[in-house]
């Protein structure tokens, strides 16, 4: 399991704290009651950790965790430093870093967010018992301390499952990158010339990738026409036709000229049914044919070639 | 990673620094390439607005997050004359040249989320909001 | 800080700088609309490279700057626009209708020395 260096994104911004404490209605009655019951649990911390780690062990599910010593033994120091701050009463930023690293250990070590919050529930009945325990004699004071626990435990359990999808959704990106790398085609320069063959599904982020590696590319290779084939495209829906039309007009403002060339009939009838003035386009009918448009133009340019001054002096 | 800046807008210097702050806290924020761009521009936009209308106003800036997507916040307000039709004031008159020249509608298609609260005679006071990825 | 212009032949040449602000492009559209005058230029660059942000008013600036031109004899071309500058000015729908664009100086100056007509365009 590699170690990522991106830890902070999905982090909640430091507003973000006292806005869910809101959300919680943690009120200064709440943070005293949280500070009268703190002895009493740092004083038998282990056993209510035991009860978070027990679950866990029991399910298959939890395997991720439990079979790399190392991992594990961080999960538990940390879950430990969790208990006492959450005890201690101050939930500031760094509070909430903490959880949100619990978050992405676990989601790292694979675990499942529904078995999380089982042994997160075992946990809280722990304690729970005991706040209760505590206040033998007076039951409508240790429910009120109780409650005031499980809104702190509720804040915790907010950021921690946020750090689990957010490390999840990352995952699921990245898996798409690599993805979409395989299957970007490579531009092909040719004396000024690009040629840009585009194959496979076109969503908008890809059309978007597409756009920025294209403009750059006419940067970085002085490129005065580029083709842009459409023959392995077999659907584009209003989103990525705008797309085109914006690309071909961005490569005109760097002074590039764009032929469109593959576009079947289906898939010109879907853009004119989009709305897409297809006249606003240079297209030609195969590769070939753009090929030798753009030879021609670049051609013509060649023979113009001689910089002598047509601007009398 | 967080924590508000404020740019107070007197003059067309001042729409300079306002979306190049912008661009610099969007970039910490990891936004790639053209949306740092696209920022800046509706910045730029909106902070024009503010001179050309209002004389005097700021722009706040401001990093956030949502469902673990980083974002910028831009609040942009001014104590001006407000705008009488906000409608008509959002409509797209670029391309054809009619626009009033506010520049909102295009600030708009810039950024992800957008607000905008006038009235005449109590400033105006426009929101936007893009996120990561 | 006024943008230097620079006379090369027939075409006078400006880039301008990144903190660009109104009162400094407003400037640039006046002394170049009366060097076009003096010199009897026939082109005019304006070399936006270095330029980070094209919003609606230095679009309107530029194409009002190259009509102004224009009406003294020189065509302006726009040289320069970078690939997320290019990208936004789409997006926001401004078009620089009416004014030429090139990559950079070199393809510039190339389009001002050829003639009116370039079946290209």
């Amino acid at each position: 399991m590699a170690e990522h260096s991106d830890a902070t994104i999905g982090l909640p911004a430091d507003d973000e704290v006292e806005r869910r404490l809101r959300y919680l209605n943690f009120t200064p009655e709440d943070h005293a009651r949280i500070r009268d019951v703190q002895g009493e649990i740092l004083g038998h911390l282990d056993e209510h950790l035991a009860a978070f780690f027990d679950h866990l062990s029991r399910f298959e599910e939890a395997q991720g965790l439990f079979r790399r010593g190392d991992v594990l033994d961080q999960a538990k120091r940390l879950k430990r430093e969790h208990l006492v701050a959450l005890f201690q009463g101050n939930y500031d930023p760094a509070y909430v870093e903490q959880r949100f690293r619990l978050g992405q250990l676990y989601s790292r070590a694979q675990l499942d967010v529904g078995l999380f919050m089982g042994a997160f529930h075992e946990l809280m009945a722990s304690i729970g018992a005991r706040i209760v325990g505590h206040f033998s004699g007076d039951p409508t004071a240790g429910f009120a301390h109780f409650v005031s626990f499980r809104k702190v435990a509720f804040f915790d359990l907010a950021v921690i499952v946020d750090a689990m999808m957010a490390d999840r959704e990352q995952t699921i990106r990245r898996q798409q990158e690599a993805i979409r790398e395989l299957s970007t085609p490579t531009l092909q320069v040719r004396d000024r010339l690009l040629i840009l063959p585009i194959i496979g599904l076109l969503d908008s982020y890809r059309a978007k990738q597409l756009t920025d590696g294209l403009l750059q590319a006419i940067r970085a290779h002085r490129a005065k026409v580029v083709v842009v084939d459409l023959t392995g495209v077999s659907t584009v829906d209003s989103k990525v036709a705008n797309h085109l039309i914006q690309t071909v007009e961005a490569a005109r403002l760097m002074g590039a000229s764009v032929i469109v060339t593959g576009l079947s009939a289906d898939v010109a009838q879907s853009l004119v049914t989009l709305g897409v003035d297809l006249s606003r386009l240079n297209t030609m009918g195969d590769l070939q044919g753009g090929i030798e448009e753009a030879e021609r133009i670049l051609g013509y340019a060649d023979r113009r070639g001689e910089r002598s001054a047509v601007l009398n002096d | 990673m967080t924590g508000g800046t404020r740019v107070t807008i007197d003059r067309d210097v001042d729409i300079v620094t306002a979306r190049q702050i912008g661009r610099q806290m969007a970039a910490e924020a990891g936004f790639s390439g053209s949306d740092l761009t696209m920022i800046a521009t509706a910045i730029s936009e909106v902070a024009r607005n503010i001179v050309e209308y209002a004389k005097r106003g700021e722009v706040r800036l401001e990093t956030a997050s949502k469902h673990g997507r980083k974002g910028l916040v831009v609040v942009a307000n001014d104590d001006g004359p407000g705008i009488p039709d906000i409608e008509q004031a959002m409509q797209d008159g670029f391309s054809t040249g009619r626009s009033l020249g506010l520049g909102l509608p295009g600030a708009r298609r810039l950024m992800d989320e957008f607000e905008i609260v006038s009235e005449p005679g109590k400033g105006t006071t426009i929101t936007m909001r893009k996120w990561c990825g | 800080m006024p943008i230097p212009i620079l006379k090369q032949g027939n075409v006078l040449i400006a880039s301008v700088q990144a903190a660009l602000t109104d009162q400094e492009l407003l400037r640039l559209k006046d002394e170049l609309a009366d060097k076009v005058g003096r010199f009897r230029s026939r082109g005019v660059i304006i070399d936006v490279t270095s330029l980070d942000v094209m919003d609606s008013f230095a679009t309107r600036t530029l194409r009002s700057l190259a009509a102004a031109t224009r009406l003294r004899g020189a065509e302006t071309v726009i040289v320069g626009i970078q690939p997320d500058v290019a990208i936004t000015l789409v997006q926001l729908g401004l078009t620089l209708e009416g004014v030429a664009t090139a990559l950079d100086l070199e393809e510039g100056l190339d389009l001002l020395s050829r003639p009116a007509r370039d079946p290209r365009r």
